[in-house]
C-alpha cells in the first residue's frame, strides 16, 4: 500500500531507545497495558484473557490491563492491521502519553503471519508504527505471553538469536541400512502409517510395528511375524495401533513378502481376517 | 484450619512460569527446530509452510541455495514436520521466542551447495540432495545399470529433461521415415 505514516517528530524525539529504557526502569513492577485489536481472529484475545487469569496471574510483576491508551505504558498490538484499523491504531499509538512501547503480539501483529501477502492487510504492525517487542505464536500460548511481557519489561533476557547456518559440506545425512533387505519396505511403512493415523501418531505406530516385526526371529516367515504382532497387540492397550498395525500387516508386509517368496495373502494363517480385527473391540 | 487443609490436599493450581521452569504438555507444538547437518535442501518444507515463514532462495552471488526460518510468521502447524523427509525440521518444546528491539533474531537460515545440471551447466538443487538420492538407489536393490541411468537422469535439470524429451521424439519420427 502506497500511504505510509510517518511518526510526527514530537513523538519520534520522545521515543527514543534510552526513553525507552529509562520508562521500563520506571515502571518495573507496575505497567498499565491497553490492548488494539488490528483487525486479529479474536485467537490472540483469548489467548491474552486467559493469560490474566488467577492461573497465570502477571500482576504478580504489575501487569493490568486499562481501558483507554492516554493510561497505557505499553500498547499490546494483535491482528495483521487491516485496512480499517489503520487510523483506530495511529489513535490510539499518538493518544497514547510518550514514551511508550508497542509489542506486536502473535505471528500476524509481527509479520503478518499468514495474511501477510493479503490485499487488505499491511502485514505486521512494524509496517506502520515503530515496535519494540515481538511475540510470535499463533495464538501465543499464555507462557509464552507471559515470557514475552517479562521480557517486554526486562524481567527476562531474550533467549533467540539470530543464526547462520553456513558450509555444511556435501555429505547427506546417512541412510540406516534396511532390516528387511529393501528400504522400499520402509518406506512403504511410513507412508501408510501416514496415511492411517497422521504424521504425529504415525511415528509412533512405526516405531511399534517395526519392534514387532524385529523381535521375530526370521522376518521373511509371515506366520512367526504374526505371531509376534499378536503378542504386540495383546500388549497394546489404544485399539487405534492394534488395528493398524493389522492393516500394515496385511496391506504392506505380506504384499512385499510376494517378491521373495510365493504365498497366499489370503490364508488366515498369515494375514488378519476380519474377524480377528473385530476381536480387538470385544 | 479445615479449608488451609483442603487447599493442601488439592495442591497448588498456579503457574510460577517465569521464577521456575514451566513443563509444556505431551504434543505440544513448539518452535520448528533445525538440524542444519540433516537438512538435504529438497525445499518439501517451504512448499508445504502455508504461511511462507520458511523461504528457499538462491542468494545474492546465486552460488547457494538459502533456506531461511521466519519464527515470526510461523504458526506451528507443523506440515514442516511432516514433510521433512530427513527429520531436519522437528517442532520442539521451545515456547520462549519472543524478541525485544531486533526482529533479525526470529531469522534463522542456513546455506547449502549447489549442484550443476550434466548438459547445459546451469544451478537446479542441492548437491546433498543429489548424494542422498545416490545413496538411496545403493538400497533399493537395482541392478548397477538403472543405477547408473537414473544417476544421470537426476543430474539432469527440468529443463533440459523437457528438451531431451522433444529430442528423443523426433529421433524416433526419423528412423521410421
Amino acid at each position: 500500500m502506497s500511504k505510509t505514516y510517518i511518526v510526527p517528530s514530537d513523538i519520534n524525539e520522545l521515543n527514543t531507545l534510552e526513553d525507552k529504557l529509562q520508562l521500563l526502569k520506571d515502571i518495573k513492577r507496575s505497567f498499565s497495558v491497553y490492548r488494539i485489536d488490528c483487525g486479529s481472529c479474536n485467537g490472540c484475545e483469548i489467548e491474552i484473557f486467559a493469560s490474566i487469569t488467577p492461573m497465570w496471574d502477571p500482576e504478580r510483576f504489575g501487569f493490568k490491563l486499562v481501558a483507554n491508551p492516554r493510561h497505557a505504558d505499553i500498547l499490546l498490538c494483535t491482528g495483521p492491521l487491516t485496512r480499517h484499523m489503520y487510523y483506530p491504531l495511529l489513535r490510539a499509538y499518538e493518544a497514547a502519553p510518550d514514551p511508550k512501547i508497542v509489542i506486536a503480539y502473535g505471528a500476524c501483529g509481527c509479520t503478518g503471519g499468514i495474511f501477510h501477502d493479503s490485499y487488505s492487510t499491511w502485514g505486521g504492525i512494524d509496517k506502520v508504527i515503530p515496535v519494540d517487542v515481538w511475540l510470535p505464536g499463533c495464538p501465543p500460548s499464555p507462557a509464552t505471553t507471559i515470557f514475552g511481557l517479562a521480557t517486554a519489561i526486562g524481567v527476562l533476557e531474550q533467549n533467540l538469536k539470530r543464526v547462520d547456518h553456513k558450509d555444511g559440506g556435501v555429505k547427506p545425512p546417512v541412510i540406516e541400512e534396511s532390516f528387511f533387505g529393501n528400504t522400499l519396505f520402509e518406506r512403504d511403512i511410513v507412508s501408510k502409517t501416514k496415511v492411517l493415523m497422521g504424521y504425529l501418531h504415525g511415528r509412533i505406530l512405526y516405531k511399534k510395528y517395526v519392534d514387532a516385526v524385529k523381535k521375530s526371529t526370521d522376518i521373511y516367515n509371515p506366520v512367526k511375524v504374526k505371531y509376534e504382532l499378536i503378542e504386540a497387540i495383546k500388549n497394546e492397550s489404544d485399539p487405534r495401533y492394534k488395528e493398524c498395525m493389522q492393516i500394515i500387516h496385511n496391506d504392506v508386509y505380506l504384499k512385499h513378502l510376494k517378491t521373495y517368496k510365493s504365498i497366499d495373502d489370503t490364508n488366515p494363517a498369515l494375514s488378519f481376517t476380519k474377524e480377528e480385527m473385530d476381536e480387538i473391540y470385544g | 484450619m479445615k479449608l488451609l487443609d483442603m487447599t493442601l490436599k488439592y495442591g497448588n493450581a498456579t503457574h510460577d512460569y517465569p521464577f521456575s521452569p514451566y513443563a509444556v504438555p505431551e504434543g505440544f507444538r513448539g518452535k520448528p527446530e533445525y538440524e542444519y547437518d540433516l537438512c538435504i535442501g529438497c525445499t518439501a518444507c517451504a512448499v508445504a509452510c502455508p504461511s511462507n515463514a520458511m523461504n528457499v532462495e538462491l542468494n545474492e552471488a546465486k552460488d547457494k541455495l538459502v533456506w531461511e526460518f521466519d519464527c515470526g510468521r510461523c504458526i506451528y502447524c507443523g506440515r514442516c514436520d511432516e514433510v521433512c523427509p530427513t527429520g531436519a525440521i522437528r517442532l520442539g518444546q521451545n515456547f520462549e521466542t519472543a524478541v525485544r528491539f531486533n526482529k533479525e533474531d526470529l531469522i534463522e537460515t542456513g546455506e547449502l551447495e549447489l549442484e550443476h545440471c550434466l548438459k547445459c551447466n546451469k544451478a537446479f538443487t542441492t548437491k546433498k540432495l543429489i548424494a542422498y538420492c545416490v545413496q538411496n538407489f545403493l538400497k533399493v536393490g537395482w541392478t548397477q545399470e538403472v543405477i547408473d541411468e537414473k544417476t544421470k537422469y537426476i543430474q539432469t535439470c527440468p529443463e533440459c529433461k523437457k528438451h531431451d524429451a522433444a529430442g528423443l521424439i523426433t529421433d524416433y519420427k526419423g528412423a521410421r521415415r
